[in-house]
């Protein structure tokens, strides 16, 4: 899945005007960040402090501590078991931590869900049965302290239509426009989402973002746990990398990729191609020569490319392009492998 | 109160919910009047169950209003609360202002709601159709013992309902039901078990339910001993699922 030109980092999908953040400087590369906001006027919607959970042996989320702030649309990424699941759960107080503590706007999860400061639909949120979508989304309207009016709520989530459908005669996709119905049925000034899109086809998917987005344009914070990494990239302005309960970086999706060594430089040599020689380019993060093609993945393309005119080379065929934020991640999540291995 | 009132909501569609379910209502409400006539078909109307100075058809009739109750409030419970731990609703209801207990309120109520009419529909065949007259104090008075009664099986319903899961509920609900139903006496007077199983029989909850409705047919106040049996496993039943509910929110 090559990525075609620099052009691919997306600017944050913002509405608010809230700018992305400066990117990181390239020192943050190879370094486990575990960035907290210590800022004292930046209020913090939810926080976790050296929070642990354990299943057996199993340490599902290893040492976490990150803090949300206001507005941010936030993705949490992380391969299968990387504990995004639990990480969410303690967010949302459906779970203990064994260690640490959970905060979210100041107290705990579940006063912060009681407030009616917490909207939120998980992958394995079930659905009463029996009874029309109407009816759910009005009982969610009902329990929530800063009620939308139903009719709004049905509109929003695009379920209208399905109104006086029974909740056990819908397809996934539609399912999952019901919970988000249900995460969205009152003011919450938090919103978290687990695999929001599963069993949505793509227009559905754009059409779910487009209403996300609405949603963190008003000021709310979006939290969301996602598989489809291009979601991640198109939609958070900041980027969690989950593994192994631990966060591996934490930053605009556009500084992940640049620690992963974020361009992909490729050119021809005529003649004996001399890899020591090329092993001194600046901004080296891997180097791969098979034949006259040299492969490098470089943290500061314009350097690179610059220091191999500077060598006297006269590279061929010279290609730059962005990796993905799929390679990026996959790239973060195999070095710390190998660091463990 | 605080508790019913941000979960009258939940209890309205639960209750909406209850009364649409045509195929369970039509059961739970006909099913142990059906079971009073074929029990108390053959005996004829002056014929007395010994040692009460009941007949044949008054003494079933509290049986199987109790029975009824019985049927509604367990069956009601448990499986539902099953299969909602399951498909996640439960989880999802966590994510609302709903305080924990306004789910398993929700589900009592509505369980309620549908043991009231298999109890007065048990007492209607029982005067129109075998003649069972009591006075008006009385009918009232079963009426209430009788349904206030079935929220010890209601909160034992709960339990199992958070002990049980998937395609466990059921057969474990079944057995629970059954034998209560059968030792306890609601069938068959418990007079005619050998005398062991009559010893046991004595302690079951399903035995004092039915004595309680008896004592008032019989024109007596209920006995300390069949109330203190009822309210002891109202404590455990309610004090187990209490427990198990929690079990089951620390691992949801």
């Amino acid at each position: 899945m090559p990525s075609p030109s620099y052009d691919i980092c997306h600017p944050p999908l913002r509405t608010d005007g809230t700018a992305a953040r400066t990117p990181l400087p390239a020192s943050m590369t190879g370094m486990t960040t575990t960035t907290v906001a210590t800022a004292t006027d930046v209020p913090v919607v939810a926080g976790f402090e050296q929070v642990s959970k354990a299943y057996g042996n199993v340490r599902a989320v290893d040492g976490l501590s990150l803090a949300l702030r206001p507005g941010e649309t936030v993705a949490l990424l992380g391969p299968n078991g990387a504990g995004k699941s639990t990480t969410l759960d303690l967010l949302l107080g459906l779970k203990q931590p064994d260690e640490g503590r959970v905060t979210v706007f100041g107290t705990g999860p579940r006063e912060a869900i009681v407030a009616g400061r917490v909207g939120a639909m998980l992958q394995s949120g079930g659905l009463m049965e029996d009874v029309t979508v109407a009816e759910l989304v009005g009982l969610a309207c009902s329990l929530h302290p800063r009620p939308h009016p139903a009719s709004e709520v049905l509109a929003r989530a695009g379920i209208t239509q399905i109104a006086d459908r029974k909740v056990n005669k819908l397809s996934g996709g539609q399912a999952q426009r019901v919970r988000f119905a249900l995460a969205t049925a009152g003011d919450s000034d938090l919103i978290v989402l687990d695999e929001p899109t599963t069993g949505m086809d793509v227009s559905a998917r754009h059409a779910f973002w487009a209403t996300m987005r609405e949603q963190a344009g008003q000021g709310r914070t979006v939290l969301f746990a996602t598989h489809y990494l291009e979601e991640a990239d198109a939609v958070a302005d900041r980027v969690l990398v989950l593994h192994r309960g631990r966060l591996l970086a934490d930053g605009t999706a556009a500084e992940i990729k640049a620690r992963a060594g974020a361009r992909r430089v490729s050119f021809d040599l005529t003649g004996a191609v001399d890899e020591t020689v090329l092993a001194v380019l600046p901004a080296l993060t891997s180097l791969d020569v098979s034949g006259q093609t040299v492969r490098i993945q470089s943290a500061d393309a314009d350097a690179t490319v610059h220091a191999v005119y500077g060598l006297g080379l006269y590279p061929r065929n010279l290609e730059v392009a962005g990796l993905g934020l799929e390679q990026a991640f996959v790239a973060i999540t195999e070095a710390e492998e190998a660091k463990r291995a | 109160m605080t508790g019913i009132l941000a979960s009258r909501a939940l209890i309205k569609l639960e209750l909406a919910r209850a009364l649409r379910n045509r195929k369970f209502l039509f059961f739970s409400v006909l099913y142990p009047s059906v079971i009073f006539l074929i029990f108390a078909g053959s005996s004829g109307t002056g014929e007395k169950v010994g040692g009460t100075g009941l007949t044949v058809a008054t003494y079933l009739m509290v049986s199987m209003a109790s029975f009824g109750a019985l049927t509604a409030v367990l069956m009601g419970n448990s499986e539902r609360i099953a299969k909602e731990r399951e498909s996640g609703w439960v989880r999802q209801l966590r994510l609302t202002p709903l305080p924990g207990h306004g789910y398993v309120l929700a589900k009592t109520a509505s369980a309620a709601v549908v043991s009231l009419p298999s109890i007065v529909m048990v007492f209607v065949v029982a005067a129109v159709v075998k003649d069972v007259r009591l006075d008006a104090w009385q009918w009232l008075a079963l009426t209430g013992v009788i349904w206030a009664g079935s929220l010890v099986f209601a909160a034992l319903g709960v339990a199992i309902g958070y002990l049980a899961s998937g395609d466990a509920v059921r057969p474990i609900t079944m057995i629970v039901y059954f034998t209560l139903s059968l030792l306890g006496g609601l069938w068959m007077p418990s007079a005619g078990f050998p005398r062991w199983l009559q010893d046991i029989a004595e302690w079951l909850p399903t035995y004092a339910y039915a004595a309680l409705g008896r004592a008032v047919e019989q024109s007596q106040a209920p006995q300390a001993r069949d109330v203190a049996v009822l309210a002891v496993y109202f404590v455990l039943f309610a004090g187990g699922a209490a427990w198990l509910y929690r079990k089951d929110t620390l691992k949801a």
